[in-house]
């Protein structure tokens, strides 16, 4: 239900931002001409699918339940957080230190607990994504406020 | 252009791929193939677009000759894990896993390996003739084609894709829509308006590709795998040992015939819109179960249940370059990611790329040959040491995989704002997975949106605004049709099912 929700609010808005944009006529269609109908498109299929899911949804069994075995979605979060925090942090420390944090992070949040693991395994990795990708394939990472 | 001159042709591509330079990337590709087929988590998709970074230094040829390495490689790789863990590397080896790791209890998993390389080695082999041999002339003829028919040509390719990916059709063409729009930010093709930039400069080349396609495939995939118990986390792999590679003289003449059939039915296959390699191993897998003379043995470690489906998907991942390289139009993802890589080398595929780009068309075939001999050469004495990375619990090998694809998502265009869409992406994907939606028409549908577009008005401005152009050309009639009969199939099958169930009540 909550997706297709989803799916039907973001038609709506594709419709209502392209019709601001010109939609034109099929002699002559402007640019929001395409886009405009793939939005009510979208509207109608999620709509059919709303409604097929409301008239059978006792007697269809539901396919996202089993489609993937429930585990920690805590877990799923705190990964995507520590994700977003140490990529936000790249412009600021650095690609090197930004590495370090991003490893450090996500293996805890993995449950590697021992320290000395986290931060053995997390200094290789940035070391060596430095070197490949800085130092050998001359990718012009972001070096940050101090310049690493 | 007749058959002589395509070997003419061929054997000026085997000069290209020849040079030490192709020679290299070819290895290159097959290396990061089998390692992308191993391990689970990282599929073609995602290997592909994570390497697209690597080949901006190259020319067009180098490039596309190490990513389609990639792409068969992956087909090589994947059948490793299925055989010695039952964990399929990627999702075109699920069948090999049922009889392919039953050989392996028993001690058998060296011919089942051995049997695996050789099929794939001659379904490959074959497959690429196919190309060879069909290619040109498809090509001469879609030149013919006017944006009517490749707009009823895509929609067909939609559609079917859609259909066959397994899911629920409504859901699969949903995000197929929701591709075709996110396809629509940046500059409009046709009139050069900026369209859903919201003012910001970043926006007007659109939504990058390579994102979208990493976000959805790799750390979607990597979010699943962040989700398990902590147990599997920690898991470390035992790798069996391997005593006797080479597989005996009865399991070759058992399993001839299943790779001949397997590499027949995986060409086929290839060739129609969908994940061809995933159905033509669930295809050869049935039939070489029903004709076989002792059924009962599948399922307990036949040999023609793992030489018959690996053969299929080499010969259908060969096969779906025939679309992509003739039509300019893939039909499964990781001919789209691939079809991005032609756009960024400044190659546009259609019908007229192979008379335009000939060193490039004939120097990637030959490529394919090449590249399945490394490809034998590889899986058969590297198997121990590929199957070692496995070793690797995956509590570390997912932060490690997460490090490769922010790094190598912003060295494509050095914009903080790619990495930002890859996250959007990775978080959509795994919400996607939990909710039972295919990624796959999402990512189709983005690469070939904006072609969609410009054919659809160039179509309507041909007609003067009549919808009738789509109907009257012929050829664009024939996708419609076959169009609208993929779409009413699921209804007629619910039909005649209700119809069944009221007469069994009566």
């Amino acid at each position: 239900m909550i997706p297709a929700l989803l799916l039907l609010l973001f038609g709506a808005v594709t419709a209502g931002l392209s019709f601001q944009i010109r939609v034109g006529t099929l002699r002559a269609p402007g640019p929001g001409f395409f886009p405009f109908y793939l939005g009510l498109l979208l509207i109608l299929l999620a709509g059919i699918h709303l409604a097929q899911s409301w008239r059978w949804r006792s007697d269809l069994p539901d396919d996202s339940a089993d489609a993937a075995p429930h585990g920690s979605w805590q877990r799923v979060l705190l990964f995507l957080v520590a994700t977003v925090l140490s990529t936000g942090s790249l412009t600021v420390v650095g690609y090197p230190l930004a590495a370090f944090v991003l490893m450090a992070l996500l293996l805890y949040v993995l449950g590697v607990r021992r320290w000395a693991h986290v931060v053995v395994i997390a200094v290789c990795a940035a070391g060596a994504s430095y070197a490949l990708f800085v130092r050998w394939l001359q990718i012009p990472l972001p070096t940050g406020r101090f310049g690493l | 252009m007749d058959a002589l001159g395509s070997l003419q042709y061929l054997a000026t591509g085997f000069g290209v791929a020849t040079t030490s330079e192709n020679l290299f990337y070819c290895l290159a590709g097959a290396i990061v193939g089998t390692l992308v087929g191993v391990l689970p988590g990282l599929g073609p998709i995602a290997g592909i677009a994570l390497l697209i970074p690597a080949t901006f230094n190259l020319n067009a040829t180098s490039a596309i000759i190490m990513l389609a390495g990639i792409y068969y490689g992956a087909m090589y790789g994947g059948s490793t894990t299925s055989i010695l863990l039952n964990v399929p590397g990627e999702t075109a080896s699920v069948m090999t896993c049922i009889d392919g790791y039953q050989m392996a209890k028993k001690g058998r998993a060296g011919p089942a390996l051995a049997i695996c390389a050789i099929g794939s080695f001659v379904a490959g082999g074959l497959a690429i003739l196919g190309l060879v041999f069909l290619a040109p002339p498809l090509a001469e003829a879609a030149l013919a084609f006017g944006p009517p028919e490749f707009f009823s040509l895509m929609v067909f390719g939609f559609v079917v894709l859609s259909n066959v990916t397994g899911g629920s059709l409504i859901k699969s063409l949903m995000m197929a829509v929701v591709g075709l729009i996110i396809g629509t930010i940046g500059l409009d093709p046709v009139s050069g308006n900026p369209r859903f930039t919201f003012g910001y400069v970043s926006l007007l080349g659109g939504i990058e590709f390579v994102a979208v396609a990493i976000g959805l495939f790799g750390i979607g995939e990597v979010l699943m795998n962040a989700e398990q118990p902590v147990e599997i986390l920690e898991q470390r792999v035992l790798v069996p040992r391997l005593r006797d590679l080479y597989p005996s003289l009865r399991d070759l003449k058992q399993s001839v015939g299943a790779i001949l059939r397997g590499t027949g039915i995986g060409f086929g296959v290839g060739l129609v819109p969908g994940p061809a390699p995933v159905i033509a191993t669930y295809a050869s897998y049935m039939v070489e179960k029903r004709i076989s003379d002792h059924p009962e043995t599948f399922g307990h470690g036949a040999i023609e249940g793992v030489a018959g489906p690996e053969s299929a998907n080499n010969a259908a991942c060969q096969a779906a370059f025939i679309p992509l390289f003739v039509l300019g139009i893939p039909f499964a993802p990781p001919t789209a990611i691939l079809l991005g890589a032609l756009l960024i080398h400044g190659v546009n595929p259609g019908p007229a790329m192979i008379a335009e780009h000939p060193q490039l068309f004939w120097g990637v075939v030959a490529s394919m040959y090449i590249g399945n001999v490394i490809l034998l050469l590889l899986n058969l004495p590297f198997v121990p040491l590929f199957a070692n990375i496995l070793r690797i619990p995956k509590k570390v090998l997912l932060p490690l995989v997460m490090l490769f694809c922010l790094t190598g998502m912003y060295s494509v265009n050095n914009f903080m704002l790619d990495l930002w869409v890859m996250l959007g992406c990775g978080a959509l994907g795994y919400l996607m997975r939990k909710w039972a939606y295919e990624g796959a028409p999402l990512l189709l549908a983005l690469v070939l949106g904006p072609k969609l577009e410009v054919a659809f008005r160039q179509s309507l401005m041909i007609s003067h605004g009549g919808f009738g152009i789509f109907v009257e050309r012929p050829v664009s009639l024939v996708f419609l049709v076959a169009t609208l009969g993929f779409l009413l199939l699921p209804l007629l099958r619910y039909t005649v099912r209700s119809l069944g169930h009221r007469a069994a009540a009566v």
